[in-house]
């Protein structure tokens, strides 16, 4: 992205004017790839001869040509992530020569050909500046323990922590106090907003906004809400259950309501339950069958019973 | 029945205790019980009863039950019809006298009225006929089958209906009734035998909805669907001989858990609360396990249940095999405070499951020894539970409660003893009601009875020790228990009840010990000791010299002979001494052990074998005494004022173990506001070791001695840094730490700390602006959400503290309380009180706690003037539909404001609450409250006492709480703490002196002499409704509101009314029915109905509605004479009937009665007469309970 932006930029001035209809830059980097390699292509095309071409033919050629780059640059890619690099080297290249079939030996002589054209490097492929102002100080040279070839350290910006604010003189302190103030501001924000759109009672006379209650409003079961704890509660109740709390609570539960211990309450199903000795056991498994008249199913009515 | 057979039963009340013999000439062995239509929309009952006798004597004609409120349609004895007569003498108690207001009558009539059903005596409300066709069935002592069907409309008490307002099937709203009422109310749902000491065996049979449960006494049998599947119907059978007034109901629908433990106990409770349920009841099997341990004894029944309702009458109410508890009693893991409390009441429950319910009462004179023993086994398992610590705080605190009260109020008599000839001295003549009967007694009365009774179950255990104590209980259990297999053989019943003399025998043979002078002393004698002492230390002789002087001449005192237990404290250890308290004798020498010259760094040996240093620098070098304790193990009910330095309490305070103790010196420290007194407080307050309630207390004093030393007072406020030591945040000391209640302990103290501390006052008697800061920022720091446990309790105390902090607002010429100028401390409390009652709105706390702190709070602030004092917002929250503590903490501050500003109207808003409020627990306690704090006494002017409310509260307990014992009892201490026993001072002066004089000497009152007819007419008048103060009448006819003369219910003895009855029943039943009352009686009736509605205060539009339906439905009945000559002259009879079709009972009646009238010495009862009509001719003969009084019946009334 940096890269086709950097290139939409650098080609801006030439493309402006298309720019109206094609506001994407990548699709300018495209375009202007796509000429370069239209002036290769007609280059070559001069050397071999040609005096005239086709347009449909160079689009045909150009086409081609841009496969075949592309399958070197793509098999080179995985040549190169292959043995673990994010660059590929040169020899990562010539093996991709080599697997498309392509004769390496004679790439030299073919280079150095005396009736080569040079075409003048697009300007679409300047390097993008990266804007000054995202480097942060020099990036860090690599320790001596990793070879050179290995990727530079990002910019010293994305892992360098910078201390922001000053030490908290308690820490603890200030975040007590934020809660605290937090929870009352929610509290009194929430009561007077039910307070504003409800019913309210007041102890003054002259003024019913400073100190508005929520009128009392009596409950048709008021005992549910008395006596059930509140879902904040509970949800409460259950994370401090799953802390260790909760094997402490235990034990000091029972030091103020000294509790008898296991065996007690064993031989209290041994004395009570005597007449059902199978049920002594019952405390650790519910399987055992409890004979309790109000488990019992309901007698279906038999018929003209008496009353 | 004969008079004599009358005399036999009296005779052998007088034997009493020598073996248990029944006042009633029959035996009752089986009694059913079927419920077989509860309609809770309407909320009525219909069913019918069946009554297994046998009778005891040959001649048996009449059977006496006891039933109110129940409308009764039928009776049939062996399938034939019988007639029957229905009479109630405490639905109205004074007739006839329109300007008597004297409580002292009214204490004698009512006693005299519940004599007349008593059951105990052998009487009762209903009077059944055998049918002529069975006297030789009966000569041969064959058995009787008594069938009686009853409807129950509406019922005021006894049955408690609670059908919350919501939409859905009853099932689903939760709707659910119960039994209730207080001592032996069984008679207000079914006619029964209403007696501890008649027991029987039960089957019990209720139909309710196919969703809800009916749970009763018993086991259950079978649950049986009715035919058209929608109700079911669940069959008890009791086979443990009961006493009816153990029998109780509860239905609705209960969701059922089964004790994971005990597979035989069963827990109900209302929808949606099976998790509170669940844990509320995970302990009981320890409570079980305990009892059955210590009493060597198997819990008597094969059953056990247990049901949460809601609006209990009271909080626990044991009966046969099963208990009801009030639904807040449940709790979550989350709550402390509820726990401890809750567990109390199951054990309470438990132990009268032993001794109360399976072991009854001979008489009401036993009662004592059945709350004794449960009580006093309550206690062992609170020794065993909350520790030896906790026990004793209990029994200090029970004794402080009963010597108070006693103090108070005269003393209370455990086992009374009503002499036969004696009539006159009554034993409790101290008291404004009689305590001859349950049913008259005030409810605190009876608390402090309860209070006293295992006291001294407890003195029993220290004389004949404990050991022998669980032995005689054994024996009772044991005997109770082979009398009650005993199934066919119902004469060994009366071994399941308990006496006094059986009790004692049993002691006796148990222990071997003569308990005679104990028993003497605190139960048949009322009255505690009140000793005074002082000492000496005579350094020559190296002797204590102790002075115990006694006040036995104040009202509930008495004097104490016997051995007294000293434990005095030395350098040298500490050493017991039992002095031996005689008549004359005020000083006794103590000889020291130690040598005043203390050894340097010895340590000193205390009573627990404990041997501890001491800076001895504050003794005084002279004597070796550290301290001195008067009877230190509480064996005496007595209580003790004694003297000795300051250093000693503080010595006491730190150094002795006992907790009594250290509670004693932390009172007695009051007193001495010194920087000495002050160290040993912060260090009790400090020490983790020390238990958490005397450190409690150690804060409450140390604010009191703060307070004294105000100007002298060095350092922070007390108790500060020590709170910000044990609480707040190393690091930042005005943050506390986030809540962590893990430790009770220290939970108990960090909520009591800051409570005591605003209590602390500055030079200008103001609260420290440090300390309400402080507060302030326990408020705003506190934080839950670590915590296992909810701050509810936590954070309504920090509003208590709040309140506390208030003191009185400096007003300039009485300036209008506003806004503007509010104090600014006051703003920021006022703040913190908006937003705590705000949000529990949103988020409401564990049974609204803290609701109920910021409606105290707003009162106290109001009280301070600091807002302007109103009740609107109280009483809105008073509202039925409010959770209930929420409706009594506003009641509460009605109730204060009442008599601060003196409100008429509030306090007619309070009374009418009394008697219409559906919650009987509230009618109760605001009586209750209004006792305790009353708008005027009776020696205080105010414009409240006017003539107006002495009627209004007269008929209250004359008649409008005829429903409810306790209500009725609870109206009479109101009437005593307003108006006294005498004649209330804002009446007129009685200038009619005629009347008045016929009612004040007894001698005088004939009931020849009074005009019934022309005051009755003249009355009739007088418009009763009208609640404006009526001072100064210039006629005293005219200004009466009593007209109950016509329809008013004759006076005479219990003899008379018998002998009467008698004569009535001996007449063959069917010619009688076509005796009517005169055409002109019936007339003399309607305008007295029509001004009726003098039982209420406030007049019910239906009444008169009812009164036409009536009127209409009247035939004119002919006049009935001849039956008892002295009465017939001046009878006035009455009779109605209301025909309507049998079917439609609900508004109709088909019933007749005849009223008659009659005075005889002084005493009142009446009674009315049902016959039955012609069964094949007409509809079912119907008595209504109200008959007598049918306008203002409960039944009647929609």
């Amino acid at each position: 992205m940096a890269d086709a932006a950097a290139a939409a930029g650098a080609s801006g001035s030439g493309t402006r004017s298309g720019s109206k209809q094609s506001t994407n830059p990548a699709d300018n980097y495209y375009l202007a790839r796509r000429r370069t390699l239209q002036v290769v292509v007609s280059s070559l095309l001069t050397e071999a001869g040609f005096e005239s071409a086709e347009k449909a033919s160079v689009e045909t050629l150009t086409e081609m040509l841009q496969s075949y780059i592309s399958e070197i640059g793509r098999s080179a890619k995985s040549y190169c992530e292959h043995t673990a690099r994010t660059q590929p080297t040169l020899s990562d290249i010539v093996v991709t020569l080599v697997e498309m079939g392509f004769n390496v030996d004679t790439l030299p002589a073919y280079a150095k050909r005396s009736q080569r054209m040079v075409i003048t490097a697009p300007p679409v492929t300047n390097q993008p500046v990266t804007p000054k102002a995202l480097t942060a100080g020099q990036n860090r040279p690599h320790p001596p323990h990793i070879p050179s070839h290995f990727p530079e350290f990002p910019d010293p910006h994305t892992y360098i922590k910078t201390p922001t604010y000053r030490e908290p003189v308690s820490d603890y302190q200030v975040l007590r106090e934020k809660a605290a103030s937090q929870r009352r501001d929610v509290e009194r924000a929430l009561t007077r907003f039910m307070a504003k759109t409800g019913e309210t009672q007041s102890l003054f006379k002259d003024d019913v906004s400073t100190f508005p209650l929520i009128a009392a409003r009596p409950f048709t079961i008021p005992y549910l809400t008395a006596l059930l704890p509140s879902e904040l509660e509970m949800q409460q109740m259950e994370e401090t259950d799953s802390s260790e709390q909760d094997e402490q609570t235990d034990t000091e539960n029972l030091a103020l309501h000294i509790s008898t211990d296991d065996s007690g309450a064993e031989k209290e199903n041994a004395s009570v339950l005597q007449q059902n000795p199978s049920l002594s056991g019952s405390r650790n498994g519910e399987e055992n069958i409890i004979d309790n008249p109000y488990l019992r199913p309901v007698k279906k009515p038999k018929i003209r019973r008496k009353k | 029945m004969p008079p004599a057979g009358l005399e036999l039963a009296r005779m052998n009340r007088k034997k009493g205790d020598k073996g248990f013999e029944s006042p009633r000439p029959y035996k009752l062995t089986h009694q059913v019980v079927c419920i077989n239509n509860i309609n809770f929309q309407r909320k009525s009952v219909v069913g019918f009863v069946e009554l297994t006798i046998f009778p005891t004597v040959a001649n048996l004609n009449r059977i006496k039950l006891n039933s109110k409120q129940c409308r009764i349609y039928r009776v049939r004895v062996n399938d034939l019809e019988a007639a029957f007569i229905y009479n109630d003498p405490t639905l109205e108690v004074c007739h006839n006298e329109s300007k008597q207001r004297n409580l002292n009558y009214f204490s004698n009539a009512y006693a005299a009225a519940v004599s007349a059903v008593d059951p105990d005596a052998g009487n009762g409300e209903l009077c059944i006929k055998v049918p002529s066709e069975l006297w030789k069935h009966v000569d041969e002592l064959k058995v009787l089958k008594i069938h009686i069907n009853f409807s129950l409309d509406q019922p005021k008490g006894g049955l408690h209906f609670v059908v919350p307002n919501v939409e859905g099937s009853m099932a689903e709203r939760g709707a659910h009734v119960f039994s209730c009422g207080y001592q032996n109310s069984t008679r207000f749902w079914f006619p029964c035998v209403d007696s501890y000491s008649e027991l029987c065996t039960w089957k019990l049979e209720f139909t309710v909805d196919a969703a809800m449960v009916a749970v009763s006494s018993g086991d259950l049998v079978e649950t049986v669907y009715t035919h058209d599947m929608r109700k079911k119907t669940f069959h008890y059978m009791l086979t443990i001989p009961t006493a009816a007034s153990n029998i109780a109901v509860a239905m609705g629908p209960f969701e059922i858990l089964v004790d994971p433990y005990m597979h035989e106990v069963t827990h109900f409770c209302l929808p949606q609360l099976l998790p509170l349920l669940k844990h509320t009841t995970s302990y009981l099997h320890e409570v079980f396990e305990f009892y059955e341990e210590i009493l060597t004894c198997r819990y008597p029944y094969s059953c056990f249940k247990t049901v949460f309702i809601d609006e209990a009458y009271v909080e626990v109410a044991a009966y046969a095999s099963m208990s009801i508890f009030s639904t807040n009693l449940l709790h979550s893991a989350m709550i402390i405070d509820e726990t401890p409390l809750t567990r109390r009441c199951l054990a309470q429950s438990l132990a009268q499951q032993f001794f109360g319910c399976f072991i009854s009462r001979m008489s009401w004179s036993d009662e004592w020894v059945l709350k004794g023993i449960s009580g006093y086994i309550y206690g062992l398992w609170m020794k065993k539970t909350f520790g030896v610590n906790e026990y004793r705080h209990w029994i200090k605190e029970e004794l402080d409660k009963i010597v108070m009260y006693e103090l108070k109020t005269g003393g209370v008599l455990l086992h009374p003893i009503f002499g036969g000839g004696k009539e006159k001295d009554n034993p409790a003549s101290h008291l404004h009601f009689s305590i001859k009967h349950p049913h008259t007694l005030s409810w605190e009365y009876y608390t402090m009875f309860q209070c006293k009774a295992h006291l001294v179950m407890r003195l029993i255990e220290n004389r004949i020790s404990m050991e022998f104590m669980l032995q005689v209980f054994n024996k009772l259990l044991s005997l109770a228990s082979t009398a009650s297999s005993q199934k066919f053989q119902s004469h060994m019943w009366s071994q399941m009840l308990v006496s006094t003399s059986g009790f004692l025998k049993s002691i006796s043979n148990v222990s071997g010990k003569d308990i005679q002078p104990l028993i003497k002393q605190w139960v048949d004698q009322s009255g505690v000791v009140k000793f005074y002492g002082s000492f000496a230390f005579n350094r020559k002789r190296n002797v204590l010299e102790l002075e115990i002087k006694q006040d036995y001449t104040s009202p509930g005192t008495q004097k104490y002979v016997g051995p007294l237990k000293v434990t005095v404290q030395e350098l040298d250890g500490s050493f017991n001494h039992t002095l031996q308290i005689e008549e004359n004798s005020l000083k006794h020498d103590i000889p020291c052990h130690s040598k005043s010259r203390r050894n340097k760094k010895k340590k000193i040996p205390l009573m627990n074998g404990e041997e501890v240093d001491m800076d001895l620098s504050a003794m005084d070098a002279d004597s070796p005494l550290l301290w001195i304790r008067i009877d230190p193990d509480m064996s005496v009910l007595r209580k003790v004022e004694f003297e000795q330095a300051d250093f000693m309490w503080q010595y006491q305070l730190r150094y002795e173990r006992d907790v009594v103790a250290q509670q004693e010196s932390i009172s007695a420290l009051e007193k001495f506001p010194t920087p000495a007194s002050r160290l040993a407080l912060t260090d009790i307050l400090e020490q983790e070791q020390c238990f958490y309630r005397v450190r409690m207390s150690a804060c409450f004093c140390l604010a009191k001695i703060a307070n004294s030393m105000v100007s002298t007072w060095t350092g922070p406020p007390a108790m500060k840094s020590l709170f910000t030591r044990m609480f707040c945040c190393k690091t930042c000391p005005n943050i506390v730490k986030t809540n962590n209640f893990m430790s009770f302990q220290s939970y108990f103290l960090q909520k009591t700390m800051p409570v005591a501390m605003a209590l602390l006052r500055d030079v200008h008697n103001l609260c420290p602006k440090e300390v309400l800061m402080f507060i302030l920022d326990l408020i705003k720091y506190n934080d839950n959400r670590k915590n296992k446990f909810s701050d509810n309790y936590y954070r309504a105390e920090m509003i208590d503290a709040l309140a506390n902090s208030v003191t009185p607002a400096v007003s300039v010429n009485n300036e209008v309380r506003t806004l503007d100028n509010l104090n600014p401390d006051v703003r920021l409390i006022l703040e913190e009180i908006t937003r705590f009652l705000n949000m529990e709105k949103l988020l409401p706390s564990y049974r609204h706690t803290i609701t109920v702190s910021c409606l105290r709070a707003i009162r106290v602030l109001q009280k301070n003037g600091h807002v302007p004092s109103d009740p609107t917002l109280f009483k809105s929250y008073a509202e039925y539909g409010h959770f209930v503590d929420i409706r009594i903490a506003a009641l509460e501050a009605v109730v204060d404001y009442t008599k601060v500003d003196r409100s008429y109207e509030e306090l007619q808003w309070l009374l009418n609450m009394i008697q219409n409020d559906p919650v009987p627990y509230v009618r109760h306690k605001i009586l209750n409250m209004l006792t305790k704090n009353p708008p005027f006494t009776k020696n205080m002017e105010s414009p409240l006492c006017s003539e107006a409310l002495v009627d209004q509260l007269w008929k209250l307990m004359n008649s409008g709480t005829s429903h409810d014992w306790r209500l009725r009892c609870g109206a009479v201490d109101l009437y005593f703490t307003l108006f006294g026993l005498s004649r209330p001072s804002c009446l007129p002066l009685p200038e009619l002196g005629l009347v008045l004089n016929l009612k004040e000497k007894k001698a005088v009152l004939n009931p020849t002499i009074i005009p019934e007819a022309v005051a009755g007419s003249q009355e009739a008048a007088s418009n009763l409704g009208s609640h404006t103060p009526l001072v100064g009448f210039p006629h005293p006819f005219s200004s009466s509101q009593d007209e109950e003369e016509i329809d008013m219910d004759t006076v005479h003895d219990s003899q008379a009314f018998i002998s009467h009855h008698l004569n009535m029943l001996e007449r063959p039943s069917t010619p009688g029915l076509s005796k009517y009352r005169p055409a002109s009686c019936r007339s003399a009736l309607i305008p007295q109905h029509s001004s009726g509605g003098d039982g209420t205060p406030t007049t019910k539009p239906q009444w008169s509605m009812e009164l036409t339906r009536k009127g209409a439905g009247k035939e004119q009945p002919p006049l009935e004479v001849g039956v008892h000559p002295a009465a017939a002259a001046l009878s006035v009879f009455t009779k109605e009937t209301a025909s309507s079709r049998h079917g439609d009972h609900h508004h109709h009646h088909h019933h007749e009665h005849k009223k008659k009238k009659k005075k005889h010495k002084h005493r009142h009862k009446h009674r009315h007469k049902h016959d039955s009509k012609d069964k094949d001719k007409g509809p079912f003969p119907l008595a209504s309970p109200a008959s007598g009084r049918s306008v203002r019946s409960p039944s009647l009334s929609d």
